[in-house]
């Protein structure tokens, strides 16, 4: 499958300053991908150059095999964006902002619009000056939403939004997903990329330091197992069996941290007569939280 | 309806032109009330008269005993022209600096309307916003004319509003165009002043100074106001205002259309 959504070297400077920093990145089509980084990681900086709204100092990115600085409008035509900070006119309704777009966009469906208002419980009639945030954040998906683009750059999109509009909202992604469209997602909080991405990448100090579909990425994760023996536990043996990063023993129980197959573990414990067992869902945020490092969180741009 | 950027940002002026027209009314009506009483002044010739040269020959003031004279030098030599170019560098600056600042251009630039089209529909409503007003004032006019007996001729009266509207779109298309480069309101509003007066300096210092008189027809008020503008008729100096305007908005396209476009 060729990639929706291409970057090659990317690269970009604030008056000299890198924000990013040469990213090889291709995310296929009918995918939901998480962006994540600490704040200042290059996020922002990354979907603005892919959105057409910055102009690389290095490399070159493409959207549906545009390019995004030579073939700006067509790759516009295909996306849907959503700022970081999104902003509408305060003195429109939030119907008259979305008519106003629909209509420099042309061709909007005027029911996808309802339907989409209707399913974040949005009120159309009021000015968007007079809105929440979260309300306003929620003009902000819609108008992202509402030509159904080929891709779909968020940046932060769930900022402001209350749990049940969160949920409403991850499923219209998914939806997104089963129509085969692309939505290219960033956030710094790994939980709720974690419960909707098939693939994310992981952004530190303007470089990749990782990109992998989540399913991989949890297969490497470290597993916590307790195991509760009927006699001693074989704490020596478990400490050397393959994979095992750390093994403690507390009375009958050992608590184990597996990275990768269990088997080889298993197989060292078995004989030893396991009267119970309890594994723990791998946690992304474990994995994340090694990529960050430490001393990750430079807070710049 | 919303049905493009020209539309949407002839609505955002609808409040302001309204103002604007109310602020050019009532001026108007003010000193065409004042006419009947200055006419009659019996001291009148030899109070202009008492006036410093050069004063006498900013404002014009051989001809401030005819009605025609009085309103070029109380209105369309200073006041006038600055309410139009106030109204032009506001609209202008806005367009589209004022939204970036706003943080409102993102979403629009990532349409399929292009960065050009965007300027040359604020350019498009900023031309016809200083044309609304221009119509208002030129009712306004004749209106005080007719019943304060000024006796300005209709076709007088049309080269003279022209010349606003077109002082007015020249400094708003410049303040549009610095908008767009810069992409900041305070500098496109500072740096469009500056060129105003700059320019007005260099009409006024030719009209006293004989050295300076050569470069006097470079400024967009010799192109505007010599010889009137009530009762210079259309002069072709016109097109200059015109022109310099496109040529800097045009000269702007490829640079906005280069650059980076500040995030909130």
């Amino acid at each position: 499958m060729t990639a929706v959504i291409h970057a090659s070297a990317l690269s970009k400077s604030y008056h000299g300053r890198a924000a990013l920093r040469g990213i090889d990145l291709d995310v296929p089509g009918g995918v939901i991908f998480g962006y994540l980084g600490p704040n200042g990681a290059g996020k922002t900086t990354t979907i603005r150059l892919l959105a057409g709204l910055l102009r690389p100092t290095g490399g070159r990115a493409e959207v549906c095999g545009f390019d995004t600085v030579r073939d700006r409008e067509r790759a516009q035509r295909r996306i849907g964006y959503l700022p970081g900070e999104f902003v509408g006119y305060p003195d429109l309704t939030g119907e008259q902002y979305l008519r106003y777009l629909a209509n420099l966009r042309g061709g909007v469906d005027p029911s996808v619009v309802r339907d989409l208002a209707g399913r974040l419980d949005l009120e159309l009639t009021v000015r968007i000056g007079t809105l929440s945030h979260g309300n306003r954040q929620k003009i902000g998906i819609v108008q992202a939403f509402m030509h159904q683009p080929e891709v779909l750059l968020l940046d932060e999109p769930t900022s402001g939004l209350d749990p049940l509009v969160q949920r409403e909202f991850l499923a219209m992604l998914r939806e997104v997903r089963d129509q085969g469209r692309t939505a290219f997602l960033s956030s710094h909080v790994l939980y709720e990329v974690e419960a909707v991405a098939d693939m994310v990448a992981i952004l530190r100090r303007g470089q990749l330091v990782v990109v992998e579909s989540v399913d991989k990425l949890k297969a490497q994760a470290m597993r916590r197992i307790d195991l509760t023996f009927e006699g001693q536990p074989p704490l020596a043996e478990l400490q050397a069996a393959t994979g095992v990063r750390e093994a403690r023993a507390s009375g009958p129980a050992a608590h184990v941290m597996v990275e990768g197959s269990t088997a080889a573990m298993l197989r060292v414990a078995a004989p030893h007569g396991v009267a119970q067992i309890v594994t723990h869902e791998p946690d992304l945020e474990e994995i994340f939280m090694t990529y960050y490092g430490q001393g990750a969180t430079d807070d710049a741009g | 309806m919303l049905g493009n950027v020209f539309v949407k940002s002839l609505r955002d002026q609808r409040k302001a032109l309204l103002g604007w027209s109310i602020g050019i009314l009532a001026l108007v009506a003010l000193e065409g009330a004042l006419w009947p009483s200055i006419k009659r002044m019996p001291a009148l010739n030899e109070l202009l008269a008492s006036y410093p040269e050069p004063l006498r020959k900013l404002l014009r003031l051989e001809d401030f005993a005819s009605g025609t004279g009085f309103m070029n030098a109380e209105l369309f030599s200073a006041m006038l022209p600055i309410l139009f170019i106030a109204l032009g560098i506001g609209r202008g600056a806005r367009a589209i600096a004022g939204e970036e600042e706003a943080g409102t251009l993102e979403v629009l630039l990532v349409t399929p309307v292009s960065a050009a089209r965007l300027v040359l529909h604020q350019a498009a409503a900023l031309a016809a916003t200083a044309l609304a007003l221009g119509f208002v004032l030129y009712g306004a006019m004749l209106a005080a004319s007719a019943v304060f007996g000024l006796g300005i001729g209709v076709a007088d009266l049309a080269g003279a509003t022209l010349a606003m509207v077109l002082l007015g779109v020249e400094f708003g298309w410049f303040a549009l165009a610095l908008g767009a480069v810069t992409g900041r309101r305070a500098v496109a509003v500072a740096g469009t002043s500056s060129v105003a007066v700059a320019a007005y300096v260099l009409y006024a210092a030719g009209e006293l100074v004989d050295a300076v008189r050569p470069w006097q027809p470079v400024s967009p008020f010799y192109q505007a106001l010599h010889g009137g503008p009530l009762g210079a008729g259309v002069p072709v100096a016109y097109l200059w205002m015109v022109l310099a305007g496109a040529v800097v908005v045009g000269a702007t396209l490829p640079i906005f259309d280069r650059r980076d476009i500040a995030a909130r």
